[in-house]
Protein backbone atom coordinates (compact mmCIF):
# COMPACT_ATOMS: atom_id res chain seq x y z
CA UNK A 1 0.00 0.00 0.00
CA UNK A 2 1.47 3.38 -0.88
CA UNK A 3 0.83 6.19 1.40
CA UNK A 4 1.35 8.99 -1.06
CA UNK A 5 0.87 9.61 -4.99
CA UNK A 6 4.42 10.53 -5.42
CA UNK A 7 5.75 7.02 -5.35
CA UNK A 8 3.25 5.74 -8.51
CA UNK A 9 4.75 6.06 -12.08
CA UNK A 10 2.18 7.02 -14.46
CA UNK A 11 4.51 7.48 -17.05
CA UNK A 12 7.75 8.89 -18.64
CA UNK A 13 7.50 12.47 -20.04
CA UNK A 14 10.83 13.32 -22.36
CA UNK A 15 12.71 10.38 -20.50
CA UNK A 16 11.42 11.53 -17.26
CA UNK A 17 9.26 9.91 -14.79
CA UNK A 18 6.01 11.41 -14.18
CA UNK A 19 4.23 10.70 -10.50
CA UNK A 20 0.21 10.77 -10.02
CA UNK A 21 0.98 13.65 -7.82
CA UNK A 22 1.59 15.79 -10.91
CA UNK A 23 -0.34 13.98 -13.17
CA UNK A 24 -3.55 14.18 -11.01
CA UNK A 25 -2.90 18.20 -10.58
CA UNK A 26 -2.60 18.45 -14.22
CA UNK A 27 -6.14 17.25 -14.74
CA UNK A 28 -7.54 19.63 -11.64
CA UNK A 29 -5.62 22.15 -13.56
CA UNK A 30 -7.43 21.17 -16.41
CA UNK A 31 -10.79 20.74 -15.36
CA UNK A 32 -11.01 24.27 -13.65
CA UNK A 33 -9.33 25.70 -16.93
CA UNK A 34 -11.39 24.30 -19.40
CA UNK A 35 -14.80 24.82 -16.65
CA UNK A 36 -13.87 28.14 -16.79
CA UNK A 37 -12.76 28.80 -20.46
CA UNK A 38 -16.18 27.50 -21.47
CA UNK A 39 -18.82 29.19 -19.08
CA UNK A 40 -16.76 32.82 -19.60
CA UNK A 41 -16.05 32.29 -23.20
CA UNK A 42 -18.91 34.08 -24.20
CA UNK A 43 -19.48 36.28 -21.33
CA UNK A 44 -20.58 39.93 -22.63
CA UNK A 45 -22.52 42.45 -20.22
CA UNK A 46 -25.67 42.51 -22.52
CA UNK A 47 -26.02 38.75 -22.18
CA UNK A 48 -28.05 37.90 -19.00
CA UNK A 49 -26.08 35.08 -17.05
CA UNK A 50 -26.70 31.65 -17.67
CA UNK A 51 -26.71 29.74 -14.03
CA UNK A 52 -23.34 28.11 -14.97
CA UNK A 53 -21.58 32.06 -15.19
CA UNK A 54 -24.25 32.50 -12.14
CA UNK A 55 -22.58 29.44 -10.11
CA UNK A 56 -19.26 31.08 -11.17
CA UNK A 57 -20.59 34.60 -9.70
CA UNK A 58 -21.56 33.06 -6.71
CA UNK A 59 -18.25 31.09 -6.27
CA UNK A 60 -15.79 34.31 -7.10
CA UNK A 61 -17.87 37.11 -5.01
CA UNK A 62 -18.25 34.05 -2.11
CA UNK A 63 -14.64 33.77 -2.34
CA UNK A 64 -14.04 37.60 -2.31
CA UNK A 65 -16.41 38.57 0.56
CA UNK A 66 -14.98 35.85 2.74
CA UNK A 67 -11.52 37.68 1.94
CA UNK A 68 -12.74 41.24 2.67
CA UNK A 69 -14.51 40.33 5.66
CA UNK A 70 -11.06 38.71 6.76
CA UNK A 71 -8.72 41.55 5.33
CA UNK A 72 -11.29 44.53 5.66
CA UNK A 73 -10.08 45.69 2.10
CA UNK A 74 -10.96 44.31 -1.35
CA UNK A 75 -7.72 42.98 -3.03
CA UNK A 76 -7.92 41.71 -6.46
CA UNK A 77 -4.61 40.02 -6.32
CA UNK A 78 -5.27 38.36 -3.06
CA UNK A 79 -8.35 36.99 -4.90
CA UNK A 80 -6.47 35.80 -7.43
CA UNK A 81 -4.39 33.82 -5.05
CA UNK A 82 -6.44 32.41 -2.35
CA UNK A 83 -9.16 31.67 -4.62
CA UNK A 84 -6.92 29.65 -6.61
CA UNK A 85 -5.92 27.71 -2.95
CA UNK A 86 -9.58 27.28 -2.26
CA UNK A 87 -10.53 25.83 -5.95
CA UNK A 88 -7.78 23.84 -6.20
CA UNK A 89 -7.88 21.96 -2.74
CA UNK A 90 -11.72 21.90 -3.30
CA UNK A 91 -11.47 20.38 -6.76
CA UNK A 92 -8.74 17.95 -5.55
CA UNK A 93 -10.73 16.86 -2.48
CA UNK A 94 -14.03 16.42 -4.35
CA UNK A 95 -12.29 14.21 -7.77
CA UNK A 96 -11.90 12.03 -4.45
CA UNK A 97 -15.01 10.20 -4.84
CA UNK A 98 -13.84 9.65 -8.80
CA UNK A 99 -12.82 5.62 -8.73
CA UNK A 100 -8.74 5.58 -9.18
CA UNK A 101 -8.41 9.35 -8.92
CA UNK A 102 -5.73 9.94 -6.35
CA UNK A 103 -6.17 13.32 -5.00
CA UNK A 104 -3.18 15.93 -4.97
CA UNK A 105 -3.77 17.10 -1.76
CA UNK A 106 -3.20 13.70 -0.09
CA UNK A 107 0.70 14.12 -1.35
CA UNK A 108 3.04 16.02 1.23
CA UNK A 109 4.84 17.28 -1.54
CA UNK A 110 1.51 19.16 -2.74
CA UNK A 111 0.17 20.69 0.60
CA UNK A 112 3.99 21.01 1.10
CA UNK A 113 4.46 23.44 -2.07
CA UNK A 114 1.18 24.91 -1.54
CA UNK A 115 2.50 26.04 2.18
CA UNK A 116 4.89 26.93 0.36
CA UNK A 117 4.00 29.10 -1.51
CA UNK A 118 1.72 30.72 1.21
CA UNK A 119 5.15 31.37 3.39
CA UNK A 120 6.51 32.88 0.39
CA UNK A 121 2.76 35.29 -0.46
CA UNK A 122 2.87 36.50 2.86
CA UNK A 123 5.96 38.14 2.87
CA UNK A 124 5.55 39.28 -0.93
CA UNK A 125 1.92 40.80 -0.09
CA UNK A 126 3.72 42.31 3.57
CA UNK A 127 6.27 44.00 1.37
CA UNK A 128 4.21 45.35 -1.60
CA UNK A 129 1.67 46.71 1.26
CA UNK A 130 3.60 48.09 3.27
CA UNK A 131 7.15 48.77 2.40
CA UNK A 132 10.30 46.15 2.48
CA UNK A 133 11.41 48.03 5.78
CA UNK A 134 7.98 48.00 7.15
CA UNK A 135 7.59 44.10 6.46
CA UNK A 136 10.75 43.67 8.10
CA UNK A 137 10.11 45.88 10.86
CA UNK A 138 6.88 43.41 11.79
CA UNK A 139 9.52 41.01 13.07
CA UNK A 140 10.69 43.02 15.73
CA UNK A 141 7.52 43.44 17.13
CA UNK A 142 6.67 43.96 20.12
CA UNK A 143 10.10 43.74 20.98
CA UNK A 144 13.67 42.73 19.49
CA UNK A 145 13.67 40.07 21.64
CA UNK A 146 10.67 38.59 19.97
CA UNK A 147 12.70 38.33 16.18
CA UNK A 148 13.51 34.59 16.52
CA UNK A 149 10.42 33.98 17.94
CA UNK A 150 8.79 35.49 14.90
CA UNK A 151 10.46 33.61 12.26
CA UNK A 152 9.41 30.10 13.95
CA UNK A 153 6.14 30.98 13.84
CA UNK A 154 6.19 31.92 10.68
CA UNK A 155 7.85 29.07 9.35
CA UNK A 156 5.40 26.82 11.91
CA UNK A 157 2.41 28.54 9.62
CA UNK A 158 3.37 26.40 6.53
CA UNK A 159 4.22 23.64 8.47
CA UNK A 160 1.13 23.55 10.13
CA UNK A 161 -0.18 24.13 6.91
CA UNK A 162 1.11 21.02 4.75
CA UNK A 163 0.76 18.75 7.56
CA UNK A 164 -2.70 19.51 8.32
CA UNK A 165 -3.97 19.57 4.81
CA UNK A 166 -1.85 16.71 4.04
CA UNK A 167 -3.08 14.61 7.58
CA UNK A 168 -6.66 14.54 7.18
CA UNK A 169 -6.83 14.28 2.86
CA UNK A 170 -4.31 11.29 3.20
CA UNK A 171 -5.92 10.03 6.48
CA UNK A 172 -9.80 9.74 4.43
CA UNK A 173 -8.03 8.40 1.54
CA UNK A 174 -6.46 5.77 3.85
CA UNK A 175 -8.87 4.56 5.89
CA UNK A 176 -11.14 4.53 3.11
CA UNK A 177 -8.13 1.85 1.51
CA UNK A 178 -8.37 0.03 5.05
CA UNK A 179 -12.29 -0.24 4.95
CA UNK A 180 -12.68 -1.27 1.22
CA UNK A 181 -10.81 -4.34 2.26
CA UNK A 182 -12.85 -4.85 5.39
CA UNK A 183 -16.45 -3.70 4.44
CA UNK A 184 -16.16 -3.42 0.70
CA UNK A 185 -20.29 -2.58 0.33
CA UNK A 186 -21.33 -0.33 2.87
CA UNK A 187 -18.44 1.81 4.94
CA UNK A 188 -16.26 3.12 1.34
CA UNK A 189 -19.88 5.43 0.64
CA UNK A 190 -20.26 6.45 4.14
CA UNK A 191 -16.71 7.48 3.87
CA UNK A 192 -16.29 8.43 0.92
CA UNK A 193 -19.02 11.48 1.83
CA UNK A 194 -17.54 12.64 4.79
CA UNK A 195 -14.24 12.56 2.82
CA UNK A 196 -16.25 15.13 0.71
CA UNK A 197 -17.20 16.90 4.01
CA UNK A 198 -13.51 16.94 5.32
CA UNK A 199 -12.02 17.58 2.09
CA UNK A 200 -14.26 21.03 1.61
CA UNK A 201 -14.16 22.18 5.16
CA UNK A 202 -10.07 21.72 4.50
CA UNK A 203 -10.35 23.74 1.02
CA UNK A 204 -11.87 26.28 3.53
CA UNK A 205 -9.69 26.18 6.53
CA UNK A 206 -6.69 25.99 4.22
CA UNK A 207 -7.85 29.12 2.57
CA UNK A 208 -8.73 31.26 5.51
CA UNK A 209 -5.67 30.65 7.45
CA UNK A 210 -3.78 31.30 4.34
CA UNK A 211 -6.00 34.95 4.02
CA UNK A 212 -5.54 35.45 7.46
CA UNK A 213 -1.35 34.77 7.19
CA UNK A 214 -1.44 37.06 4.69
CA UNK A 215 -4.02 40.00 6.15
CA UNK A 216 -1.46 39.81 9.41
CA UNK A 217 1.25 40.91 6.74
CA UNK A 218 -0.61 43.35 5.02
CA UNK A 219 -2.58 45.11 7.76
CA UNK A 220 -1.04 47.83 9.49
CA UNK A 221 0.17 46.91 13.21
CA UNK A 222 -2.13 49.05 15.66
CA UNK A 223 1.44 51.00 16.43
CA UNK A 224 1.81 52.24 12.70
CA UNK A 225 -1.60 52.84 12.75
CA UNK A 226 -1.85 55.28 15.82
CA UNK A 227 1.21 56.78 14.26
CA UNK A 228 -0.38 57.40 10.72
CA UNK A 229 -3.50 58.67 12.43
CA UNK A 230 -1.48 61.29 14.25
CA UNK B 1 5.95 10.06 4.79
CA UNK B 2 8.14 11.45 2.42
CA UNK B 3 8.39 14.80 0.50
CA UNK B 4 9.36 14.57 -2.80
CA UNK B 5 11.32 18.30 -3.74
CA UNK B 6 11.27 17.63 -7.09
CA UNK B 7 7.53 17.16 -7.35
CA UNK B 8 7.56 20.28 -4.61
CA UNK B 9 8.42 22.17 -7.12
CA UNK B 10 6.73 21.55 -10.06
CA UNK B 11 3.50 21.48 -7.44
CA UNK B 12 5.06 25.15 -6.97
CA UNK B 13 4.91 26.18 -10.57
CA UNK B 14 1.24 24.28 -11.50
CA UNK B 15 -0.13 26.57 -9.01
CA UNK B 16 1.46 28.97 -10.16
CA UNK B 17 0.34 28.33 -13.61
CA UNK B 18 -3.03 27.38 -12.20
CA UNK B 19 -3.06 31.20 -10.35
CA UNK B 20 -2.42 32.84 -13.92
CA UNK B 21 -4.52 30.49 -15.79
CA UNK B 22 -7.74 31.25 -13.47
CA UNK B 23 -6.71 35.13 -12.99
CA UNK B 24 -6.72 34.95 -16.92
CA UNK B 25 -10.26 32.47 -17.67
CA UNK B 26 -11.75 33.37 -14.47
CA UNK B 27 -11.41 35.36 -12.55
CA UNK B 28 -10.99 38.48 -14.49
CA UNK B 29 -14.18 37.81 -16.70
CA UNK B 30 -16.00 37.16 -14.26
CA UNK B 31 -14.80 40.23 -11.64
CA UNK B 32 -15.02 42.18 -14.98
CA UNK B 33 -18.46 40.91 -15.85
CA UNK B 34 -19.40 41.82 -12.99
CA UNK B 35 -18.12 45.73 -12.53
CA UNK B 36 -19.60 46.05 -16.16
CA UNK B 37 -22.84 44.62 -15.14
CA UNK B 38 -22.96 46.94 -11.84
CA UNK B 39 -21.62 49.95 -13.84
CA UNK B 40 -24.48 49.34 -16.25
CA UNK B 41 -27.01 48.80 -13.24
CA UNK B 42 -25.77 52.10 -11.94
CA UNK B 43 -26.06 53.88 -15.42
CA UNK B 44 -29.44 52.27 -15.78
CA UNK B 45 -30.17 53.83 -12.21
CA UNK B 46 -28.72 57.02 -13.25
CA UNK B 47 -30.88 57.02 -16.18
CA UNK B 48 -34.14 56.37 -14.06
CA UNK B 49 -33.08 58.91 -12.10
CA UNK B 50 -32.70 61.07 -15.15
CA UNK B 51 -35.76 60.08 -16.27
CA UNK B 52 -37.71 60.48 -12.86
CA UNK B 53 -37.11 64.02 -12.63
CA UNK B 54 -37.66 64.73 -16.22
CA UNK B 55 -40.60 63.47 -15.52
CA UNK B 56 -40.75 65.59 -12.23
CA UNK B 57 -40.32 68.42 -14.66
CA UNK B 58 -42.83 67.40 -17.22
CA UNK B 59 -45.25 66.70 -14.61
CA UNK B 60 -44.46 70.60 -13.40
CA UNK B 61 -44.72 72.05 -16.97
CA UNK B 62 -48.16 69.70 -17.49
CA UNK B 63 -49.72 71.59 -14.13
CA UNK B 64 -48.24 75.27 -14.68
CA UNK B 65 -49.52 74.84 -18.76
CA UNK B 66 -52.98 73.44 -16.69
CA UNK B 67 -53.15 75.97 -14.49
CA UNK B 68 -52.66 78.80 -17.47
CA UNK B 69 -55.28 76.85 -19.31
CA UNK B 70 -57.72 77.20 -16.20
CA UNK B 71 -56.64 80.81 -16.06
CA UNK B 72 -57.10 81.37 -19.94
CA UNK B 73 -60.51 79.91 -19.88
CA UNK B 74 -61.31 82.09 -16.75
CA UNK B 75 -60.57 84.85 -18.57
CA UNK B 76 -62.47 83.85 -21.64
CA UNK B 77 -65.61 83.10 -19.57
CA UNK B 78 -64.98 86.69 -17.68
CA UNK B 79 -65.20 87.93 -21.12
CA UNK B 80 -68.22 86.10 -22.61
CA UNK B 81 -70.00 86.61 -19.51
CA UNK B 82 -68.92 90.98 -19.77
CA UNK B 83 -69.81 90.18 -23.49
CA UNK B 84 -73.19 88.82 -23.04
CA UNK B 85 -73.65 91.24 -20.24
CA UNK B 86 -73.49 93.93 -22.78
CA UNK B 87 -75.38 92.32 -24.92
CA UNK B 88 -77.95 91.73 -23.04
CA UNK B 89 -78.68 95.25 -21.92
CA UNK B 90 -77.92 96.29 -25.49
CA UNK B 91 -81.03 94.27 -26.28
CA UNK B 92 -82.75 95.93 -23.55
CA UNK B 93 -82.02 99.24 -24.53
CA UNK B 94 -82.99 98.67 -28.25
CA UNK B 95 -85.99 97.24 -26.73
CA UNK B 96 -86.49 100.42 -24.58
CA UNK B 97 -86.04 102.08 -27.21
CA UNK B 98 -88.72 100.39 -29.50
CA UNK B 99 -91.11 100.30 -26.97
CA UNK B 100 -89.98 104.11 -25.98
CA UNK B 101 -91.29 104.53 -29.98
CA UNK B 102 -94.21 102.11 -30.22
CA UNK B 103 -95.49 104.36 -27.42
CA UNK B 104 -94.92 107.85 -29.20
CA UNK B 105 -96.36 106.18 -32.09
CA UNK B 106 -98.93 104.89 -30.15
CA UNK B 107 -99.82 108.38 -28.71
CA UNK B 108 -99.43 109.80 -31.78
CA UNK B 109 -102.26 108.03 -33.49
CA UNK B 110 -104.45 108.09 -30.51
CA UNK B 111 -103.48 111.84 -30.71
CA UNK B 112 -104.78 111.63 -34.28
CA UNK B 113 -107.91 109.55 -33.50
CA UNK B 114 -108.70 112.10 -30.91
CA UNK B 115 -108.43 114.18 -33.59
CA UNK B 116 -110.35 112.50 -35.73
CA UNK B 117 -112.95 111.71 -32.80
CA UNK B 118 -113.40 115.40 -31.85
CA UNK B 119 -113.39 116.36 -35.76
CA UNK B 120 -116.66 113.92 -36.28
CA UNK B 121 -118.36 114.79 -33.25
CA UNK B 122 -118.09 118.42 -34.02
CA UNK B 123 -119.46 117.75 -37.46
CA UNK B 124 -121.73 115.52 -35.95
CA UNK B 125 -122.92 117.96 -33.45
CA UNK B 126 -123.08 120.80 -36.14
CA UNK B 127 -125.12 118.72 -38.27
CA UNK B 128 -127.42 117.58 -34.89
CA UNK B 129 -127.56 120.95 -34.03
CA UNK B 130 -128.39 122.46 -37.34
CA UNK B 131 -130.85 119.87 -38.04
CA UNK B 132 -132.58 120.41 -34.57
CA UNK B 133 -132.36 124.30 -34.98
CA UNK B 134 -133.90 124.26 -38.32
CA UNK B 135 -136.68 122.17 -37.26
CA UNK B 136 -137.31 123.61 -33.88
CA UNK B 137 -137.50 127.34 -36.42
CA UNK B 138 -139.59 125.17 -38.55
CA UNK B 139 -141.82 123.85 -35.63
CA UNK B 140 -142.24 126.62 -33.17
CA UNK B 141 -141.55 129.86 -35.83
CA UNK B 142 -142.78 128.90 -39.22
CA UNK B 143 -138.81 130.69 -40.33
CA UNK B 144 -136.45 128.99 -41.98
CA UNK B 145 -132.25 128.38 -40.24
CA UNK B 146 -130.96 130.37 -43.57
CA UNK B 147 -133.78 133.48 -42.89
CA UNK B 148 -132.93 133.56 -39.17
CA UNK B 149 -128.88 133.54 -39.83
CA UNK B 150 -129.55 135.69 -42.92
CA UNK B 151 -131.36 138.47 -40.56
CA UNK B 152 -128.21 137.37 -37.45
CA UNK B 153 -125.17 138.91 -40.18
CA UNK B 154 -127.71 141.73 -41.24
CA UNK B 155 -128.49 142.73 -37.42
CA UNK B 156 -124.35 142.06 -36.39
CA UNK B 157 -124.18 144.37 -39.66
CA UNK B 158 -125.30 147.63 -37.84
CA UNK B 159 -123.13 147.80 -34.98
CA UNK B 160 -120.19 147.35 -36.99
CA UNK B 161 -120.93 149.18 -40.21
CA UNK B 162 -118.46 151.88 -39.56
CA UNK B 163 -115.59 149.60 -38.72
CA UNK B 164 -116.63 147.27 -41.86
CA UNK B 165 -116.55 150.72 -44.20
CA UNK B 166 -113.10 151.59 -43.07
CA UNK B 167 -111.70 147.75 -43.73
CA UNK B 168 -113.69 147.93 -46.88
CA UNK B 169 -112.25 150.96 -48.10
CA UNK B 170 -113.18 151.52 -51.43
CA UNK B 171 -114.35 147.65 -52.70
CA UNK B 172 -116.61 147.24 -55.13
CA UNK B 173 -117.78 143.82 -54.22
CA UNK B 174 -118.70 141.46 -51.88
CA UNK B 175 -119.08 137.95 -51.29
CA UNK B 176 -121.09 135.70 -49.11
CA UNK B 177 -120.07 131.95 -48.26
CA UNK B 178 -122.30 129.41 -47.24
CA UNK B 179 -121.75 125.43 -47.08
CA UNK B 180 -124.94 124.76 -49.30
CA UNK B 181 -126.40 127.00 -51.59
CA UNK B 182 -129.18 129.98 -50.27
CA UNK B 183 -132.51 130.06 -50.75
CA UNK B 184 -133.59 133.32 -52.95
CA UNK B 185 -135.47 134.62 -50.16
CA UNK B 186 -132.37 135.06 -48.04
CA UNK B 187 -130.03 135.96 -50.77
CA UNK B 188 -133.05 138.85 -51.53
CA UNK B 189 -133.15 139.70 -47.53
CA UNK B 190 -129.21 140.08 -47.58
CA UNK B 191 -129.05 141.84 -50.41
CA UNK B 192 -131.36 144.65 -49.08
CA UNK B 193 -129.86 144.15 -45.99
CA UNK B 194 -126.20 144.79 -47.53
CA UNK B 195 -127.45 147.20 -49.49
CA UNK B 196 -128.40 149.69 -46.52
CA UNK B 197 -125.14 149.70 -45.31
CA UNK B 198 -123.46 149.83 -48.74
CA UNK B 199 -125.45 151.04 -51.15
CA UNK B 200 -124.11 149.84 -54.66
CA UNK B 201 -122.57 146.60 -53.40
CA UNK B 202 -124.60 143.71 -55.03
CA UNK B 203 -123.40 140.59 -52.90
CA UNK B 204 -122.02 137.53 -54.30
CA UNK B 205 -123.21 134.00 -53.52
CA UNK B 206 -120.66 131.13 -53.11
CA UNK B 207 -120.52 127.79 -51.38
CA UNK B 208 -117.85 126.25 -49.74
CA UNK B 209 -118.32 122.48 -48.70
CA UNK B 210 -115.85 122.94 -45.74
CA UNK B 211 -117.24 125.86 -43.83
CA UNK B 212 -118.39 125.77 -40.82
CA UNK B 213 -122.84 126.24 -40.91
CA UNK B 214 -123.38 129.43 -41.09
CA UNK B 215 -123.11 132.80 -43.06
CA UNK B 216 -119.14 134.36 -43.53
CA UNK B 217 -119.29 138.09 -45.45
CA UNK B 218 -116.28 139.42 -47.38
CA UNK B 219 -115.86 142.72 -48.57
CA UNK B 220 -112.70 143.78 -49.28
CA UNK B 221 -110.24 143.39 -46.33
CA UNK B 222 -112.89 142.92 -43.87
CA UNK B 223 -115.07 139.83 -42.98
CA UNK B 224 -117.87 139.40 -40.93
CA UNK B 225 -119.34 136.34 -40.31
CA UNK B 226 -122.07 134.51 -37.95
CA UNK B 227 -121.70 130.72 -37.93
CA UNK B 228 -122.41 127.59 -35.66
CA UNK B 229 -119.17 126.97 -34.23
CA UNK B 230 -119.49 128.52 -31.24
CA UNK B 231 -122.23 126.46 -30.33
CA UNK B 232 -121.04 123.68 -31.81
CA UNK B 233 -117.71 124.22 -29.60
CA UNK B 234 -120.47 124.60 -26.27
CA UNK B 235 -122.27 121.25 -27.30
CA UNK B 236 -118.66 119.39 -27.41
CA UNK B 237 -117.48 120.87 -23.96
CA UNK B 238 -120.99 119.59 -22.60
CA UNK B 239 -120.37 116.12 -24.03
CA UNK B 240 -116.56 115.90 -23.35
CA UNK B 241 -117.48 117.50 -19.31
CA UNK B 242 -120.11 114.51 -19.14
CA UNK B 243 -118.01 111.75 -20.60
CA UNK B 244 -115.11 113.10 -18.02
CA UNK B 245 -117.68 112.98 -15.19
CA UNK B 246 -118.90 109.35 -16.30
CA UNK B 247 -115.03 107.89 -16.42
CA UNK B 248 -114.35 105.19 -13.61
CA UNK B 249 -111.18 106.64 -11.86
CA UNK B 250 -107.90 104.23 -12.68
CA UNK B 251 -109.48 102.90 -15.78
CA UNK B 252 -106.92 103.51 -18.49
CA UNK B 253 -109.18 103.67 -21.50
CA UNK B 254 -110.83 106.40 -19.61
CA UNK B 255 -107.76 107.88 -18.95
CA UNK B 256 -106.81 108.13 -21.95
Amino acid sequence: MTLTPDQIIMFELWGMPLNATIFYTWIVMALLTIASLLITRKLRPDVPPNRWRTTLEVIVQGIQSQIEEISRRPSRRLLYFVGTLFLFVAMSNLLLVVPGFEPPTSSLSTTTALAISVLIAVPMFGVNSRGLGGYLKTYLEPSVIMLPFNIISEFSRGISLAIRLYGNIMSGAVIAVILLGVAPFFFPVVLDVLGLLTGMIQAYIFAILATVYISTATTPSPSTQTQKDS
Amino acid sequence: MSIDWITVAAQIANFLVLVWLLKRFLYRPILDGIDARETEIANRMQDAVLAQEKAAQAEADYRDQLSRQQSKEADLSEAVRKAAEDERDAILAEARAQLERERALWLTQLSDEAREYTRKLHRVGADALLSLTRKALGDLADDTLEARMAAQLIQKIDPMAAELKNAAAAASSAVIYSQAPLPPGVKGSLTSGLDAVFPGIAPDFKTDPEQAPGLVLRIGGAQLAWTLDSYIDGLEALVADKLGAGAVPGDPDHAQ
